[in-house]
C-alpha cells in the first residue's frame, strides 16, 4: 500500500499480512505513517495505490461505515450525550438489531470488559479506565473482523496504562478478534502484541516478534527506537567471519557481531543495550569479556528495578549507560567509585551506516 | 484598620468609574428608551394617568398583523434553522471538497448586504415581472400569463431567510466544526450514515448555538421594517409597518408605543429561553 498527499509520502509501499486472531502492533515514532496506514484499513482515506484484504476479500470500495472493522480512537470519541449502554449498542441500533437483543448483548459486552451494571452512567460519571473499556466494549459487542487501535492508551495515567495493556492483551485472548494496535510507545508494543512492525518515515524497517525486535534488531533505526542503548561510531577494522573490530572515533576498540555484510573501513554504528553490560569490583573477573574496561561511576541513576549508573571509561571517556544488578551487590555503589564492566561480543550489534 | 477600609472604598470607587461609562451607554440608549416607551404605552395622552386605551385600541386595529408578525418570524425562524443545519452539516460532513470549498465561500455573501438592499434585490427577483419569473418563463417551464408575484409574506418569509440564514450558519457551522472529529468518525465506523450523524451526534452537541443563533435571529427579524414595507405592501402586514404607520401618519405615539410594547412580549418570551439555556449551560448564554 502507498498513500501520498501531494508530494508528500506518508506510506511507502507497505506490505504485510496479519494472521487473525493475533495481536498486531505498529510501532513508530510520531509522524511515520502509522496513523495513516490504520486510516486507511479503516476507510477512512483511500490508499493511492494498493490494496486491503480482510478474510481474502478487497475492502476498498467499502465505505468505513460498511467494513467489518472497527476502532479505538486514541481519545475514545465517546458520544457525551448518550449514557454508556447507549454508547454501546450504537453500532447494534445502526444494524436494526431489535431493541431487547441490543439490551442483552450490551449488558453481555460490559460484563466481558468488567463493567457489569453500568449500562445507566453518564459518560461523565466514569473514569478513565471504565472509559476505556467502554470504548473497546462498543467495537466488540459488533464482533469485528479486525478491531484497530489508535494509540488509546496515550490519555491514561502511568499506573492505569500499565494495568490497561494486561486487560487488553486479555480482552484480545478473550473475543478471539484480530488487533492492530498503533503506538510510539515500545512499551505497549512489546508487552502486549503477537508482533509487531517498526515503522519509519513510512516503511517497515523490521516485523517480527517483540524478543526479535529487541535482540536481533536488522538496522540501524530499530536498534535504536526498540529499547535503550549505548552506541558508538567506529570504523571497521578487522573481521573474522562475522566477528568484527571496531575502531571508535574515541580510539577504543569494541568487538560485535556484524548485524549485515560489512567490509574493513566501513563506517558503522555499535549498540550494546544497559543491560547486557556486567559490572564488577574486581578488574580480573570480566577479563574473559570481549569487551572490558576500567572506568568510574559519573552519577546513579536510581529508579527502583530499573535503576542506572552513567560510567566512565577511564581508558576512552566514553559514558556508558550500565543496568544496575538487583543483587543487592552494587547497592552501596557511588558516584566517583572505581568499577569494571564488560560485555560479550554477541551482545554487541554492528550496522553498516548508509 | 482604617488604611484597609481606604483602601476598600478606593478600591470600589474606581471599580464604578471602570464600568460608569459602559453603564451610562446601557442606561441612557437603552433602558431609558425602554422605559419610556413602556410607560408611554401605559399612559393616556391627552387626560393624563395610566390606561390600557392604547392597546385595546392596538388590539382593535392590528390583531391581524401581530399574528401575522407572530407566524412570518416564527416561519422564518424555522426555515432559517434548516437552511442553516443543512449548511453546517454539509460543511462539516461532505466528501466533495470542491463542493464544499464553493458553498465556503458563497454563503456569506448575504451576511454583507444590509436588509434595506436585501428587500429591494428581492423586489426585483420575485416580483410577477422579475428576474425568478423571467427565468421560469424564459426556461419554458410556465408561460408568461402562468406566473404570479411574490411580493406578500412568502416574499418577506424568503427575504428574512436569505438574509439571516448566514448568520446562523456561520454560528452553527463554527459549533461544528470545533467538535471532536474523531467523534463523527467514531459513528461512521460504528455503522451511521452522515444523515444520522448529524441528526444523532453532531445536532445534540451544538443544540446550544443552533439556540442561540435563532433566538438572535428572531429578535433581529421582529425589528425589520425595510423589508415589509419594501415587499409586502398591503395587508396585513409586520408590527414595525404599522409603528412606523401610527407615528408618520397620526403623530400617534400611544399606540405605537403599544405595539412596540407588544413586541417585547414577543422578544421577551424567546428572550426567557435563551437566558434560562443559558443557566442551563452554567450562566454563560
Amino acid at each position: 500500500m502507498r498513500k501520498t498527499f501531494a508530494e508528500f509520502v506518508a506510506v511507502d509501499d507497505v506490505d504485510l499480512a496479519i494472521p487473525s486472531g493475533s495481536f498486531f502492533s505498529i510501532l513508530g515514532p510520531s509522524g511515520c505513517g502509522k496513523t495513516t496506514l490504520l486510516r486507511m484499513i479503516a476507510g477512512f482515506l483511500q490508499p493511492t495505490s494498493g490494496d486491503i484484504l480482510i478474510k481474502g476479500h478487497s475492502v476498498l470500495d467499502v465505505p468505513p461505515n460498511k467494513r467489518a472493522v472497527n476502532m479505538v480512537f486514541q481519545h475514545l470519541a465517546l458520544f457525551p450525550m448518550m449514557n454508556v449502554a447507549e454508547n454501546v449498542g450504537y453500532g447494534l441500533r445502526r444494524r436494526g438489531m431489535p431493541r431487547e437483543d441490543i439490551a442483552k448483548k450490551v449488558e453481555d459486552a460490559l460484563v466481558r470488559v468488567g463493567l457489569p451494571g453500568s449500562g445507566t452512567k453518564r459518560i461523565s460519571q466514569i473514569s478513565g479506565g471504565q472509559k476505556q473499556r467502554v470504548a473497546i466494549a462498543r467495537c466488540l459487542v459488533l464482533d469485528p473482523d479486525v478491531l484497530l487501535l489508535d494509540e488509546p492508551l496515550g490519555a491514561l495515567d502511568l499506573k492505569l496504562r500499565e494495568h490497561m495493556k494486561v486487560e487488553l492483551k486479555k480482552l484480545q485472548h478473550e473475543f478471539e478478534t484480530t488487533f492492530i494496535y498503533i503506538t510510539h510507545d515500545q512499551s505497549e508494543a512489546l508487552v502486549m502484541s503477537d508482533r509487531v512492525a517498526v515503522m519509519n518515515a513510512g516503511r517497515f524497517e523490521q516485523v517480527g516478534p517483540a524478543q526479535e525486535l529487541y535482540y536481533q534488531p536488522k538496522t540501524i533505526f530499530v536498534a535504536e527506537f526498540v529499547g535503550d542503548s549505548n552506541k558508538w561510531r567506529g570504523r571497521v577494522a578487522a573481521i573474522d567471519q562475522n566477528r568484527v573490530t571496531v575502531t571508535t572515533a574515541q580510539s577504543g576498540r569494541i568487538s560485535g557481531v556484524a548485524a549485515g555484510p560489512c567490509s574493513i573501513g566501513d563506517d558503522v554504528e555499535v549498540f550494546v543495550r544497559p543491560e547486557a553490560v556486567a559490572l564488577s569490583r574486581d578488574g580480573s573477573a570480566l577479563q574473559t569479556m570481549a569487551n572490558h574496561m576500567d572506568g568510574e561511576v559519573v552519577s546513579v541513576l536510581f529508579n527502583g528495578a530499573a535503576s542506572r549508573l552513567l560510567v566512565r571509561a577511564r581508558e576512552t571517556g566514553d559514558e556508558i549507560d550500565v543496568a544496575l544488578p538487583q543483587t543487592g551487590e552494587f547497592n552501596d555503589l557511588q558516584a566517583g567509585q572505581s568499577v569494571s564492566f564488560g560485555w560479550s561480543d554477541a551482545q554487541t550489534k554492528c550496522f553498516v551506516i548508509g | 484598620m482604617m488604611t484597609l477600609h481606604r483602601s476598600l472604598r478606593d478600591e470600589r470607587v474606581w471599580s464604578f468609574a471602570l464600568v460608569a461609562p459602559a453603564l451610562l451607554t446601557v442606561g441612557l440608549l437603552f433602558i431609558y428608551p425602554l422605559g419610556f416607551s413602556a410607560v408611554s404605552a401605559f399612559s393616556a395622552e391627552e387626560e393624563g394617568g395610566w390606561t390600557f386605551a392604547n392597546f385595546i385600541k392596538a388590539f382593535d386595529l392590528y390583531s391581524n398583523d401581530i399574528l401575522f408578525t407572530v407566524v412570518i418570524v416564527s416561519l422564518s425562524t424555522v426555515l432559517i434553522g434548516v437552511f442553516a443545519i443543512a449548511i453546517g452539516g454539509y460543511l462539516t460532513l461532505g466528501e466533495n471538497l470542491y463542493a464544499v470549498a464553493i458553498l465556503k465561500w458563497l454563503y456569506r455573501w448575504p451576511l454583507f448586504i444590509p436588509f434595506i438592499v436585501a428587500a429591494q434585490l428581492m423586489r426585483t427577483f420575485l416580483a410577477k415581472n422579475g428576474l425568478m419569473n423571467n427565468l421560469i418563463v424564459g426556461s419554458g417551464l410556465l408561460e408568461p400569463l402562468q406566473t404570479q408575484s411574490f411580493l406578500d409574506w412568502r416574499g418577506i418569509v424568503i427575504t428574512f431567510v436569505w438574509k439571516q440564514t448566514p448568520f446562523v450558519a456561520l454560528l452553527v457551522a463554527g459549533a461544528m466544526a470545533s467538535l471532536d472529529r474523531s467523534m463523527i468518525e467514531s459513528a461512521r465506523n460504528l455503522g451511521a450514515g452522515r444523515l444520522r450523524i448529524l441528526i444523532e451526534i453532531i445536532l445534540p452537541q451544538v443544540r446550544p448555538t443552533i439556540v442561540v443563533a435563532l433566538i438572535l435571529s428572531f429578535v433581529v427579524m421582529m425589528s425589520v421594517l425595510s423589508v415589509p414595507i419594501m415587499i409586502n405592501a398591503q395587508t396585513p402586514t409586520m408590527l414595525t409597518v404599522d409603528m412606523a404607520f401610527r407615528i408618520n401618519a397620526y403623530g400617534d405615539y400611544g399606540v405605537a408605543n403599544a405595539l412596540g410594547f407588544i413586541s417585547y412580549l414577543m422578544t421577551g418570551v424567546v428572550a426567557w429561553i435563551y437566558l434560562r439555556h443559558g443557566v442551563r449551560q452554567g450562566g454563560s448564554p
